[in-house]
């Protein structure tokens, strides 16, 4: 299999389309134009169908229209025009439509700046749209994840007919690594709910509304229970030698590659520290993190964001462990030196020959 | 000997002149339409603490911090909306709107149209430049049928808005179109809008010289033909402003093509307003009125 150099965005537009991806529908952002403009100089050539919306409110409700009519499309967007696509992505959920999303993320809130943060953590893995729904979320953390975890998303999104957004950061997407693309490209085939033109799908009615209480219960009450099989099989992250780890670090996209460093070093110092980095943000690999409380004495999240993936941690060890924090957020990356310091002095007071649990108050 | 009357300190282009100097790309036509706002608040000498600047986002909408006013860098789209509420909490102030054709007449197209038809009382400007210019190069909804874009590498398979016409047809109440090349002839039309009361709308071709290689200066310069040198043209005259809107080509009018004065702009029709603008205003409620509205059944 050849290896062929290129940027994350580049490599989500190819990925797409070998994944059978026939519709893209986007609008100009930085971080993420890229994708857009990848997406308008390719799929023309595999007779798929780009257009650049009038905004974002548009794209995604282009992708409802072709979702709906059984085509697999995506489009590729950076926080404030996510935001504009929560009421669709709300809707596409409600109505169990197929459609991969990816968010480049830039800093905020608002208009931010156009450096790597990490704070759309909380739009896309909690739902920022309205309603009981919940978005898959995958968080590459190498431009052949950007790839692959490409694929996933348009194979998780129409198994579970659900939007599936790929969250990475600026530097995912701007960074050049060789990829491999798998050999045989995807030919999905028709879905049978969709709205087809075709004698077969007559019948098929997409929607999200459902007026009579009892039938919204009914439709929420699956969604969750769909929701919940995703919890059971989707779930992934990598353990990076947590195998006989005390202090394990943990975090998604660039900063993993910034803990494997640190924590490279600190076992060159001795130091018994492993990296977990989930790599679905939702379903969140609660499991991974239980498993390694066996051995762990205590968690150090790692974001570019205010304390956002921290909570979902919190919540997988339920207090078994201590959960400490670190963060730079406006677009500045954590140095490895900074993470490092923190993980030394993590140690310090968590391993053997640590102060006594009372002096630990504050930090925990 | 006629007297002059002069105000104790007029103000000069010096004075409006904003605390950052604009990051636009040399040569760039948006230049151009800063300078021509800052001659005409000069003429109409309004002094620089009632004049707002709002703007959504973009190269042009980098234009509220080059000048020395009140400025508001709003969201994308949206300054339209944001420029309605300051309005409305405050009609005294005198509000200009700028943004790119990406901006106003893209994402933020459907708040013109209905800015438009509620005929505020503000000055939008677009520089046109037919482009995305702040995100390198993408096309835009003025962009020609056929253009060779970032996002259209094949050539774009839409065809452009006309902004002219769709003003007219939502109802703005002031419609003209400036070229960024002709400083007075801008000048006087911006001059024209600003003392306008309704919405009035100002189509600027502003060239992006990095991005577009095809709507330059020298595209537009010999294509542009004023309206005003035509005596005979009648900006009162909705259908024939219509009629002169559709022209494109070899000939592209610029100037006044319409203007009624007759219909009552969004804060004069508010009744709440007649007696001074919200801002300022005691928010004292009589107990008498506020015991009768808590008892009113809905
Ligand atoms: C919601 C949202 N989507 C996208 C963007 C990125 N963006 C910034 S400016 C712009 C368009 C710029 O074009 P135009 O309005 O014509 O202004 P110009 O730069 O040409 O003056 C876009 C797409 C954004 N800031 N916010
Ligand atoms: S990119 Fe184009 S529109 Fe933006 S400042 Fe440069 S010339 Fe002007
Ligand atoms: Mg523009």
């Amino acid at each position: 299999m050849s290896r062929h150099l290129m940027k994350g965005n580049e490599a989500i537009v190819k990925s797409a389309i070998l994944a059978g991806c026939r519709g893209f529908y986007g609008y100009p952002i930085t971080p993420a134009s890229e994708i857009t403009e990848a997406a308008a100089a390719l799929m023309p050539q595999v007779g798929g169908v780009f257009l650049q919306a009038e905004s974002e409110v548009a794209a995604i409700n282009m992708l409802y229209g072709a979702a709906s009519a059984g085509v697999r499309a995506m489009t590729a967007s950076s926080g404030p025009g996510i935001s504009l696509m929560q009421e669709g992505i709300s809707y596409m959920a409600g109505a169990e439509l197929p459609c991969v999303i990816a968010d480049i993320t830039r800093g905020g809130p608002g208009l931010g700046n156009i450096a790597s943060e990490q704070s759309d953590y909380h739009q896309v893995v909690k739902g920022g749209g309205h309603g009981n729904y919940r978005t898959l979320v995958l968080a590459p953390h190498s431009v052949q994840e950007m790839a692959d975890l490409t694929v996933l998303a348009f194979e998780l999104a129409d198994r579970y007919r659900n939007p599936v957004v790929l969250l990475a950061d600026g530097f995912m997407g701007q960074m050049m690594e060789p990829v491999e693309f798998p050999e045989v490209a995807t030919e999905p085939r028709l879905p049978r709910w969709a709205v087809a033109g075709t004698d077969a799908s007559r019948g098929n009615v997409i929607t999200s509304m459902h007026l009579d209480t009892d039938k919204l219960e009914a439709h929420v009450r699956q969604l969750e229970a769909k929701y919940f099989i995703t919890e059971q099989r989707e779930a992934r992250a990598e353990d990076w030698r947590t195998e006989d780890a005390e202090i394990v670090l943990v975090g998604y996209g660039i900063v993993a590659r910034i803990l494997k460093a640190v924590a490279a070093e600190a076992r060159a110092a001795g130091l018994p520290v492993g990296v977990l980095r989930p790599i679905t943000l939702y379903p969140f690999p609660t499991l991974h993190f239980q498993r390694l409380t066996a051995r762990a004495r205590a968690f150090l999240v790692v974001e570019m964001s205010n304390g956002q993936l921290v909570g979902d941690v919190r919540l997988a060890l339920n207090g078994a462990r201590p959960v400490e924090f670190f963060s730079r957020v406006g677009g500045n990356a954590p140095t490895h030196l900074e993470v490092l310091a923190e993980v030394q002095d993590l140690a310090r007071r968590h391993l053997a020959g640590a102060p006594a649990e009372e002096e630990l108050i504050v930090h925990v | 000997m006629a007297t002059i009357i002069e105000s104790p300190k007029s103000l000069t282009q010096a004075d409006f002149k904003g605390r950052v100097d604009p990051d636009w790309c040399p040569g760039c036509g948006d230049f151009g339409v800063l300078a021509a706002v800052q001659k005409a608040l000069v003429e109409l000498q309004i002094p620089n603490h009632q004049i707002v600047t709002v703007s959504g986002i973009g190269c042009s909408s980098n234009f509220p911090g080059f000048i020395e006013t009140y400025g508001m860098h709003t969201l994308h789209g949206r300054s339209l909306p944001v420029a309605t509420g300051l309005k409305m909490a405050n009609h005294e102030l005198t509000v200009l709107v700028t943004g790119g054709d990406g901006d106003g007449l893209g994402i933020g197209g459907n708040h013109l149209t209905h800015t438009m038809r509620r005929n505020v009382d503000l000055t939008y400007i677009i520089m046109d430049n037919q482009i995305y210019g702040l995100t390198t190069g993408q096309t835009s909804p003025t962009s020609r049928l056929g253009m060779k874009t970032k996002s259209t590498p094949h050539g774009n398979i839409e065809g452009p808005i006309n902004p002219i016409t769709m003003a007219l047809a939502a109802g703005a109440t002031f419609v003209a179109r400036g070229f960024s090349g002709e400083q007075k002839h801008l000048t006087e039309l911006i001059r024209l809008a600003i003392q306008h009361k309704g919405f009035s709308f100002l189509d600027v071709f502003s060239p992006c010289v990095t991005y577009n290689k095809d709507n330059t200066f020298q595209w537009f310069r010999p294509r542009v033909k004023k309206l005003e040198d035509d005596p005979a043209y009648d900006a009162t005259d909705w259908l024939a402003a219509m009629e002169k809107s559709t022209l494109w080509g070899e000939e592209i009018p610029i100037g006044r093509f319409y203007e009624r004065t007759d219909l009552p702009s969004l804060d004069q029709a508010e009744p709440v307003l007649k007696d001074g603008p919200m801002v300022g205003r005691s928010a004292h409620i009589d107990p008498a009125v506020a015991q009768s509205f808590i008892e009113e059944l809905m």
